[in-house]
Formats: C-alpha cells, sequence, structure tokens
C-alpha cells in the first residue's frame, strides 16, 4: 500500500522526497515511522487523515500521515 | 455620565458624523478619526466611551469603515465591548496585539515580563533599533497609543504564575497564548479553562507551526508537546510562520468576539511553509 507522509519542522528530514512511502499491508503508524528512520520519542502529535491518532494505529492504502515534532516557538 | 451628558455626547457625535461611501457604494455614518477624542475631551469621557456612543448609534468610526465587510457595524460594536487577553508580546503577541488594536477590540489586557534584545528585531514588531533593554509591555503601550487611541490597553511587565494568569483572564472574553517556549503554556491552557473562555494558541519554528481554539473542555496541544527540547532551538523563529500564525491567532479571536464562533474551534491547524501543506485536524 501507498500513503503520503507530512513530517513538520524538525521531522521534515525524514520526510520520502516526493511525500509518498511504500508499506506492507497491515503496517501501523509505528511501522511506517521505523521505516521513515523517526525516533519516536521526537514524535509529539501524529495525524491520520485529519484525526490525532496513537502510533498503533492501522495505517491503509491512500491515508495521510503527519508527524509533529515539539514546538512551542513564538 | 448623566442624562444630559449622554445627550450632548449624542448631539456632538450626530453634528460630526459625515456620510462615508464604501467603494460598493454603500453610504454609511462615520465619524473621522480627530473628531473622536475631540468630543470625548468636550463631555468629558474617554476616546473609547465616545466611539461606543458612535458605535451605538450605528456611527463607525472613519478607521473601522474596512471592517464592516467582515464584521459589520454590529459586530464592530461587539469588538468595541470585548476583552483579550494576550500572555506574551514578543513575535506572537506584538503581531496579534497589532492586528487586534486595529481590528477595534475595545479592551486589551497584555501580560509580558521580559525587554527586547537584539535577537527579537528579526521577527517581532514591537522591536525596533532603538529598543533594546526597553521592556515589551511598555512598548505594546506605546505602539497601541499610537495605532488606535480608541482602544483601552492594560500591558504588565510581570511574569505570570498561574495565579497571575487567573486574574489576567478573569475579565477577558478570550485568552491568546502568545508565550515562546514550551513553559507556562499548560498552565495558561488550564486558567482559560478554568476562566471559561476559549484559548486561541500558536507556536512555530522555522516554517513550520500550529494554531488551534481550544474551547472548554476540549484538549490543548500544548500538553503534548512535553518540556524538553523542541524544535525552534534548532530552527529558529523566523517571520513567515511568526506572521501566519499571529494572523490566523488574531482572525480566530475576533471571529470569536466579533461573531460569536469561529473556524478552529475545537480544531488544530498544522502549517508547514516550506512544502506548502496545511492540515486541520481533531485532537482525540
Amino acid at each position: 500500500m501507498n500513503i503520503e507522509v507530512r513530517c513538520f519542522a524538525t521531522l521534515g528530514k525524514f520526510a520520502p522526497t516526493d511525500g509518498a512511502l511504500a508499506l506492507p499491508e497491515g503496517t501501523d503508524v509505528a511501522g511506517a515511522m521505523a521505516a521513515l528512520g523517526v525516533p519516536p520519542d521526537e514524535v509529539k502529535i501524529i495525524f491520520v487523515n485529519g484525526k490525532a491518532v496513537g502510533p498503533q494505529t492501522a495505517l491503509r492504502d491512500g491515508d495521510r500521515l503527519g508527524l509533529f515534532p515539539a514546538v512551542g516557538g513564538g | 455620565m448623566d442624562g444630559a451628558g449622554s445627550a450632548r455626547l449624542a448631539a456632538l457625535i450626530r453634528a460630526a458624523a459625515r456620510e462615508e461611501r464604501l467603494p460598493d457604494g454603500d453610504a454609511v455614518p462615520a465619524l473621522a478619526d480627530r473628531d473622536i477624542p475631540a468630543i470625548a475631551r468636550q463631555v468629558g469621557v474617554s476616546p473609547w466611551e465616545a466611539a461606543d456612543a458612535a458605535l451605538v448609534m450605528g456611527v463607525i468610526p472613519a478607521r473601522y469603515l474596512r471592517n464592516l465587510g467582515a464584521f459589520g457595524s454590529e459586530g464592530q460594536r461587539r469588538l468595541h465591548r470585548a476583552s483579550a487577553a494576550l500572555v506574551g508580546l514578543g513575535g506572537l503577541g506584538g503581531l496579534a496585539l497589532e492586528s487586534l488594536a486595529r481590528l477595534g477590540v475595545g479592551r486589551l489586557l497584555a501580560a509580558d515580563h521580559d525587554v527586547f534584545e537584539d535577537s527579537n528585531c528579526n521577527r517581532q514588531i514591537l522591536a525596533t533599533a532603538q529598543t533594546a533593554g526597553i521592556p515589551k509591555a511598555a512598548a505594546a503601550a506605546e505602539r497601541v497609543c499610537l495605532v488606535n487611541p480608541l482602544v483601552r490597553l492594560q500591558a504588565k511587565q510581570e511574569q505570570l504564575d498561574r495565579q497571575g494568569m487567573d486574574s489576567l483572564l478573569a475579565d477577558a472574553d478570550v485568552a491568546l497564548d502568545c508565550l515562546g517556549g514550551l513553559a507556562g503554556r499548560s498552565d495558561l491552557a488550564v486558567a482559560a479553562r478554568s476562566a471559561g473562555i476559549p484559548l486561541v494558541t500558536a507556536a512555530v519554528a522555522g516554517w513550520s507551526g500550529y494554531v488551534a481554539v481550544v474551547m472548554p473542555g476540549f484538549p490543548d496541544p500544548s500538553a503534548l508537546m512535553g518540556s524538553g527540547p523542541a524544535a525552534e532551538d534548532s530552527l529558529g523563529t523566523q517571520p513567515p510562520a511568526i506572521y501566519t500564525a499571529a494572523a490566523i491567532m488574531a482572525g480566530e479571536a475576533a471571529r470569536l468576539l466579533g461573531q460569536g464562533e469561529c473556524s478552529l474551534a475545537g480544531r488544530m491547524l498544522l502549517f508547514d511553509l516550506l512544502r506548502q501543506t496545511w492540515d486541520t485536524i481533531t485532537l482525540a
């Protein structure tokens, strides 16, 4: 299956070049993060298709996954 | 003010009102900016009170004519009678304050303990080549006086603890979290919840940022951020993301105050100006 990935701020360096990631069927968010090499403790907000979720959420073909780190600047 | 004073104020407003034509052809009775403090002085009231009397009569201070398309005269009157509390007067706070003052939010309450340093000048609208070492609260007071004498600002040079936040928020209709860094944000969310008012919150790092409107009882994004290092430690904070976040904050706050609703209520916008992605999410 293929998903779309958005990595924000310091996580941008882990984003796939064209934002697309191919994963085996049944992979969850934690598996996608491992495939991208994203350290789990750097991710503070995970969203899939506009809803905040946890790392054990199963992904489906066409999902849009977002990974957001700690951000506090003003 | 007694009945005779009110009648005199109304008569002075009626005499000074001029019909202004909006670009679409609509005619609106309006008061020139210079007439409002003059009328206020003659009757012995504040410029805010004179503007309030005018708005009640449907006479619009001319400085608000371009607001009417979004808020209408009724919304403008609501903004004039509303209070917004801003915690932090740095990058986000300076810009949000500027927008809210120009929109005509009639009472602005703000707090920042800090003084300006050179590194603020890349993004903070209140920071200039002359402000190093000057308290941000003092610069805010001076700026609001210059920008819009019809609104009232109380700016404290104070680092707010929970109790200080409670006291700042006690008279506010909306709170804006304009803090820099992660510290204090969760306390402010708790204070807003206990005051029963919406909290408009934002943070940025590099090209990314978020804006959320936390309605009382809804989850607060800062609670998810922890208290460790944050992305801005390495990415810094630059004007594009700061201006974006502050503009959206001010818009959402003004909509809550002037229209009683806003788009991000209970939701969070995450943006990335490098890739131009905009995601609105709901927190569980």
